[in-house]
């Protein structure tokens, strides 16, 4: 078995074309993947950094005197016209916003000063703010209508800027969030008669949980590429045969009295190695060079290594349950057809060209239960510092599919005079 | 001994080989030709194991190779149509896998690899890559590749095909060594007669599935001892002529050729007198006259009505 092993590692050696594409495609992939999407998915406070300017036109205690005197001038009992009076008085809305604008987490990525709003157009214009926030004249008066009376509210806070931009929509995201927390929490304090408390800040979309890490986006496509093209050495492993069979090199190799599970195996056993050294360099390069796993222990990368030689093995399987059916099909394009239609289906589903959550729940299910959806489930876990233990069951998983796929590849196995 | 017992094959209805006999014994050098699709592949396949037959045994030495076939695969070698190596990999690295395969022992490969190599001619050659060799080069090596396990019986099927004067003669040489020098039974097919007749003693000679003649080339020959071949040249070409000599009694076949016209007769010692009035009458004269020896080229054309080379 050892010649076979040999012979199928150097013709895929030798055939440069094949080289290139296992194992410096999917790190160029990766590099150009990170090099586009970093933008969109990094959500460090760097990547959103706006200047603001805050124009108040809001006279509040004149407002405040304003909606009082309404109030008197209103058919309702003197207790609730004093209960509401109480509750007006306590609510400062375009200082709750400024006070918003104050936290230091917002400030370092929103800062902002107070500004006229004549001085605020001309600093726009100049490039020296991003973006304009104006309580318009009124506001007091409108919020605390809309929240002590249920009246329509018909002076909004407008936002203004020079241009279109994805900050832009983020501070717009912002300011909705705490107008809408605002109106939550005062309508619950209402009920229960609680003081009104501070609103929660939000988060970026991103929940962050204590004592375990996130994966990002960097680490996704070097998971991701790396298990799908260890895939497609299956495929080119199991379609050299066709070109033994056409070449007549198969007829050479049965003349030989060898035992033909030999043939077989020793393709198996390159797929395993050339796909081993494939992940090995794709996740050994890329983090040599984008860094992509920071700071990980030695225990981490033993943990990556068991996990790849698990995955190499189920690849090892497929390819010889691939060389199996090129051996029975006469037509090779149908061979080949066959193989990338596999390929590409568990890379869908397995969530290599995309995260496993953007699909309904019952294809993540079927994904989780695919070779490398559950080895890109597994490394992610792994990432988050999942423990040993969680490893076993998956690693089982993988090592029966490579049985599965070994036996069903020996069954089907032509005999003599069939090929 | 190697020999075939009604062998037959039959794919989709159409016999590609019809209950043929034929025998190789230990030491001999035998030809194989026909046409194409006269079924000479087929008949190599199965001889090798390589294909089950439809009906008939192949036995070595009187035992059947059908049920099991590791025996003759022990004796056999077979140089196929194809390249059939790695391109790849070196001369000597196919060498060596194949080597490996056929189980020569490790301590004596690598000497039987460079003799093997010695003996095409390409030591010198033996670390390039084949995908690097000439056509010529890469037979060489398709030979050496079946030598390695010292066979008793080698099948070489169409081994010069395409390639340069230089290989071919070394290709020649070197089977012609085997047999003389080392005693290894040849079974040879060829599109080029003077192949067959420069190496085989004895010839099989097969279309539509079928052995149609087989002996020695004298045996051969005689089939054709009851006609004579005569090539004649004109001074000028004439339809009118060459209908006139069709037409006359003993004359089975007119052909023409580069330089005049081939005709073959059955023995008739009329047939001079008649040519030369025939062509007096169309007013053309006869520059040149001569009656051909048969060669197997003659015997092939005379049953297969065809070629060798169509």
């Amino acid at each position: 078995m050892g010649s076979f092993l040999k012979k199928d590692l150097l013709v895929f050696w030798r055939d440069r074309k094949e080289v290139l594409l296992a194992l410096f495609l999917p790190i160029v992939i990766i590099v150009v993947l990170n090099l586009a999407f970093s933008g969109l998915f990094d959500n460090d406070a760097e990547s959103v950094n706006m200047n603001v300017g805050i124009v108040d036109e809001n006279e509040h205690s004149t407002e405040l005197e304003q909606f009082k005197l309404r109030l008197q001038e209103m058919d309702i009992l003197e207790v609730e016209k004093e209960a509401l009076i109480n509750q007006a008085s306590a609510i400062k809305p375009s200082e709750l916003i400024v006070e918003f604008f104050n936290d230091p987490k917002l400030k370092e990525w929103i800062p902002y000063e107070k500004v006229s709003e004549a001085e605020a157009i001309k600093l726009v214009e100049e490039g020296d703010l991003d973006a304009i926030i104006k309580i318009p004249e009124g506001f007091t008066y409108d919020v605390l209508s809309s929240l002590l009376l249920e009246e329509d509210s018909s002076t909004p806070i407008s936002i203004l800027a020079a241009e279109q931009s994805m900050e832009l929509n983020t501070l717009q995201n912002v300011v909705n969030d705490f107008i809408d927390t605002l109106n939550l929490q005062f309508a619950l304090g209402s009920t229960v008669g609680a003081d009104l408390e501070e609103p929660v800040l939000p988060q970026g979309g991103r929940e962050v949980v204590e004592g375990v890490e996130t994966f990002n986006i960097s680490q996704y496509f070097t998971i991701a590429m790396s298990t799908l093209f260890a895939l497609f050495i299956a495929q080119t492993v199991a379609m050299k045969t066709v070109t033994e069979k056409r070449e007549r090199v198969f007829n050479r190799i049965l003349l030989t009295n060898s035992n033909p599970l030999e043939y077989l195996m020793g393709k198996t056993l390159a797929t395993f190695f050339l796909s081993m050294i494939q992940m090995l360099v794709t996740f050994a390069v890329t983090q040599l060079f984008l860094d992509v796993f920071p700071g990980k222990s030695l225990a981490f990368w033993v943990g990556v290594i068991v996990i790849i030689a698990a995955f190499a093995l189920t690849v090892s399987g497929l390819s010889a349950l691939f060389t199996s059916i090129t051996l029975i099909l006469n037509d090779s394009n149908a061979a080949s057809g066959i193989f990338t239609m596999i390929v590409m289906s568990f890379g869908v589903l397995g969530g290599s060209f995309f995260p496993l959550q953007g699909l309904p729940v019952v294809f993540q299910k079927i994904g989780e239960w695919i070779p490398n959806g559950l080895t890109q489930t597994v490394l992610i876990k792994w990432i988050q510092l999942t423990s040993v233990q969680d490893l076993i069951v998956p690693i089982i998983i993988l090592i029966v599919f490579f049985m599965a796929c070994l036996v069903i590849a020996v069954t089907i196995f032509p005999r003599r005079g069939r090929v | 001994m190697l020999e075939t017992i009604n062998l037959s094959k039959t794919f989709k209805e159409k016999k590609a080989v019809d209950e043929i006999d034929i025998y190789l014994d230990d030491g001999e050098s035998v030809g194989l030709l026909g046409p194409n699709g006269a079924g000479k592949s087929t008949t190599i396949s199965m001889i090798s194991s390589l294909l089950k037959p439809t009906s008939g045994d192949v036995k070595l030495n009187g035992k059947s190779t059908i049920k099991d076939p590791s025996e003759i695969r022990k004796v056999l070698g077979v140089v196929p149509q194809e390249i059939a190596l790695y391109e790849e990999l070196s001369a000597y690295e196919n060498l060596h896998f194949f080597g490996k395969i056929y189980k020569v022992k490790k301590g004596f490969l690598e000497n039987r690899i460079q003799e093997v190599l010695d003996m095409v001619g390409l030591k010198d050659r033996q670390n390039e890559l084949v995908k690097t060799f000439s056509g010529g080069m890469k037979r060489r090596v398709n030979i050496a590749a079946a030598l390695l396990h010292h066979p008793k019986v080698l099948i070489l099927d169409e081994p010069t095909v395409g390639i340069d004067p230089q290989s071919r003669n070394h290709i020649l040489e070197t089977v012609r060594k085997l047999n003389e020098d080392h005693g290894t039974t040849i079974l040879y097919t060829s599109h080029y007669m003077e192949e067959v007749e420069q190496l085989c003693d004895r010839v099989y000679i097969m279309d539509h599935g079928k052995v149609v003649a087989s002996g020695s080339k004298d045996e051969l020959l005689s089939i054709l001892s009851s006609e004579d071949t005569i090539q004649v040249q004109l001074s000028k070409s004439s339809d009118n002529l060459l209908e006139a000599i069709k037409a006359m009694k003993p004359v089975r076949r007119v052909d023409e050729t580069s330089d005049g016209i081939r005709i073959i007769s059955k023995k008739d010692s009329s047939i001079l007198n008649n040519l030369v009035h025939a062509a007096e009458k169309e007013g053309i004269q006869i520059t040149h006259f001569q009656l051909e020896v048969p060669s197997l080229e003659d015997v092939f054309l005379h049953l297969t009505g065809k070629s060798l080379r169509d």
